[in-house]
């Protein structure tokens, strides 16, 4: 009894909690929290080495607290950025304090950015980890979206590996409404729709050199 | 108070993917301390008045707080004892806490642990837990792991430096060929070949300009290192014994894009500085270790280094860092080969991460023991011959690097 009154007094105190009334569980059927368990073992010939099998599965919660409007925005098709009131730098990803010291860590205040970037810099995957593989070869690219003060890495689609430029124009696509889930992976880039590629050349041709065998084992891959 | 900071031993298993010998981290750490006994006879256990702890990832070892299983089974209950983590600088920052101890004259007698159990998991998997130390909010899933963010900023970084791909596929090949003289490295157990430039350029892509033997390996590996005071060293090692003259340790962003027009770089380098391309945070630190330690010239007053070559491509961006080179010279440095063992500065003559291997909480303490071996004059008896020995070594730098270059460290040591 004593414990519970507590808990309520402390309650008191504090502002209210959020009231989520919009839940969505979208994990795949395999997916299970089955918490930690031995689940085989191996042992060598002359029965002097023994691996064990451990298998731990575990939900995280990333309570976005204050960075919250970035990924509620990418549901909505929005890019949302912050932006200090006092020396005027903003940010995509999102800072809710502001870098300059001068600024003494002033709370931002959040600008919904244009759906354009620009190329800083590119890279083409050819290997990736478990959960990207198929999706071989990937575009990476960091660009600077709207009026933010740095770069940001997401894919580019659209486009040959070998095209991909410095500086290049990008508009932001996001996927269709019903399958996005309030992270980055909403969210591409293309190039703008003047945008074309200049003319093959040696750097071009060494990259699509490069890939021609990533396609083909993505191709084997179950 | 402060006081000289002196190594005067260490040891590594051998670093490997699957079984070592030494299937234990406990066992490993016994076996790096017995061998470190075998070279320091007069060193005791029971002198250590402090034991730190190198070591990166829970997800790999499946075991919270693991230090305190090696710890105990090392007999040294009682002893004080605490863990360093800093991504892939773990190993770079254990050692600066252990000199900071020593330094400051509250501890003489300080022994480093450092190990990984990458093993434990799949590659591809390996590969995902160590992406979780990007900002996994902005970044993961999103190409996903180090490799390709590391090639978007070595791609710029090279044309803007005109580097080329063959340029750096000769760190590469040069790495990995020093490690077939060790018989500790992964590369010299598992795929044991030299290998050319051309093997590097047509090895397969893994993210452009990065290919599969521009890569660093994932390893199981332990390391121990003994760090102490000037008196203790000459007390039990006074023929073999080298100085930390210089420490340095310094920070950048987590994630590389948030590197342009960030005002604390402004500030102490200008603005356009890092870029995405430079390591700031090891030009930073080793301008601190160099101040302490006197460097006013550092390719002429540093004879060898063992550095952070998680990829050729780092390496190269490291030469860069550490004031080896600049963007006019850069490139000709890489191509006049000043850094194999014929050349006037060896870097990672013990194989480096390329080819020794990279255990992360392991790495920095291998990188730290190899550079002790080179300056103690003990490469004949460590190494398979004396091809990559150093020639008569007085100087050399140790780097140990993280995350995007998200911390990076760098140390002076010198031979007595
Ligand atoms: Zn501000």
């Amino acid at each position: 009894m004593m414990k519970s009154f507590l808990v309520t007094k402390n309650k008191d105190k504090f502002a209210d909690p959020p009231k989520f009334n919009e839940r969505k569980d979208y994990r795949p059927a395999d997916v299970k929290e089955t918490g930690l368990s031995f689940v085989g073992h191996e042992i060598s010939e002359d029965r002097t080495v023994i691996n064990q099998f451990l298998h731990y599965d575990q939900l995280y919660t990333i309570r976005h607290g204050w960075n919250s409007r970035f990924f509620i925005g990418l549901l909505d098709g929005k890019i949302m950025g912050t932006r200090c009131p006092k020396c005027g730098d903003s940010w995509v990803p999102v800072r809710t304090h502001c870098w300059n010291l001068n600024c003494k860590l002033q709370k931002t205040e959040w600008v919904e950015m244009p759906l354009t970037a620009k190329v800083h810099t590119w890279t083409i995957a050819g290997w990736s980890g478990r959960s990207s593989l198929k999706r071989l070869p990937i575009i990476l690219v960091y660009a600077s979206i709207g009026t933010s003060k740095v770069a940001m890495a997401n894919e580019l689609h659209g486009i040959n590996p070998w095209d991909v430029e410095f500086g290049m124009p990008l508009k932001i696509v996001f996927k269709p409404k019903e399958q996005r889930v309030g992270a980055v992976i909403d969210f591409h880039f293309e190039p703008v729709d003047f945008w074309k590629p200049s003319p093959m050349n040696e750097e071009k041709q060494r990259i699509k050199d490069l890939v021609t065998p990533v396609y083909e084992w993505v191709k084997t891959l179950k | 108070m402060s006081q000289k900071v002196c190594i005067i031993g260490g040891a590594t298993t051998p670093f490997d993917y699957g079984a070592t010998g030494f299937e234990s981290i406990e066992g490993g750490a016994a076996e790096c301390v017995k061998e470190t006994q075998q070279d320091v006879p007069e060193f005791s256990l029971r002198d250590l008045d402090l034991m730190i702890y190198s070591h990166f990832s829970v997800h790999f070892g499946h075991q919270l707080a693991p230090e305190w299983i090696i710890h105990d089974h090392l007999g040294l209950v009682g002893l004080p004892h605490y863990r360093v983590e800093n991504g892939g600088n773990t190993g770079g920052s254990a050692l600066y806490a252990a000199a900071l101890a020593v330094m400051s004259g509250h501890h003489n007698v300080v022994g480093v642990v450092g190990w990984e159990t990458m093993d434990s998991v799949s590659q591809s998997q390996g590969s995902e837990f160590i992406a979780m130390a990007s900002d996994i909010r902005y970044e993961l899933m999103v190409g996903g792991i180090y490799p390709i963010y590391y090639a978007a900023m070595a791609n710029k970084w090279m044309k803007d430096n005109k580097v080329t791909e063959e340029d750096v596929a000769l760190i590469a090949a040069k790495n990995k060929n020093n490690a077939m003289d060790n018989p500790k490295a992964q590369w010299y157990r598992n795929d044991h070949k030299y290998i050319t430039v051309d093997d590097v350029m047509n090895s397969r892509l893994i993210s452009y300009p990065i290919k599969k033997l521009d890569c660093c390996l994932m390893s199981r590996g332990v390391a121990f290192l003994l760090v102490c005071s000037e008196d203790y060293a000459k007390k039990v090692n006074p023929d073999h014994y080298v100085t930390i003259d210089g420490v340095g340790l310094s920070s950048c962003t987590i994630r590389a894009g948030d590197r342009l027009n960030n005002p604390g770089w402004n500030e102490r380098y200008g603005p356009g500085y890092p870029e995405m391309t430079e390591f700031a945070a090891c030009r930073n630190s080793a301008e601190q270790a160099y101040k302490m330690a006197d460097i006013k010239d550092p390719p002429k007053d540093i004879d060898f280094g063992e550095i952070h070559d998680a990829f050729s491509t780092s390496e190269a961006q490291i030469y860069k860092a550490l004031g080896l080179a600049n963007e006019n010279t850069i490139a000709k440095f890489i191509r006049d080969e000043r850094t194999s063992m014929y050349g006037d500065i060896p870097m990672n003559p013990g194989g480096g991460l390329l080819g020794y291997g990279h255990p992360v909480g392991a790495t920095g303490i291998m990188s730290t023991i190899e550079c002790y071996y080179q300056l103690a004059g003990m490469i004949p008896k460590k190494h398979l011959s004396k091809k990559t020995e150093v020639p008569d070594p007085q100087c050399g730098i140790v780097n140990s690097h993280a995350g995007t270059g998200t911390s990076i460290s760098n140390f002076i040591l010198r031979r007595k």
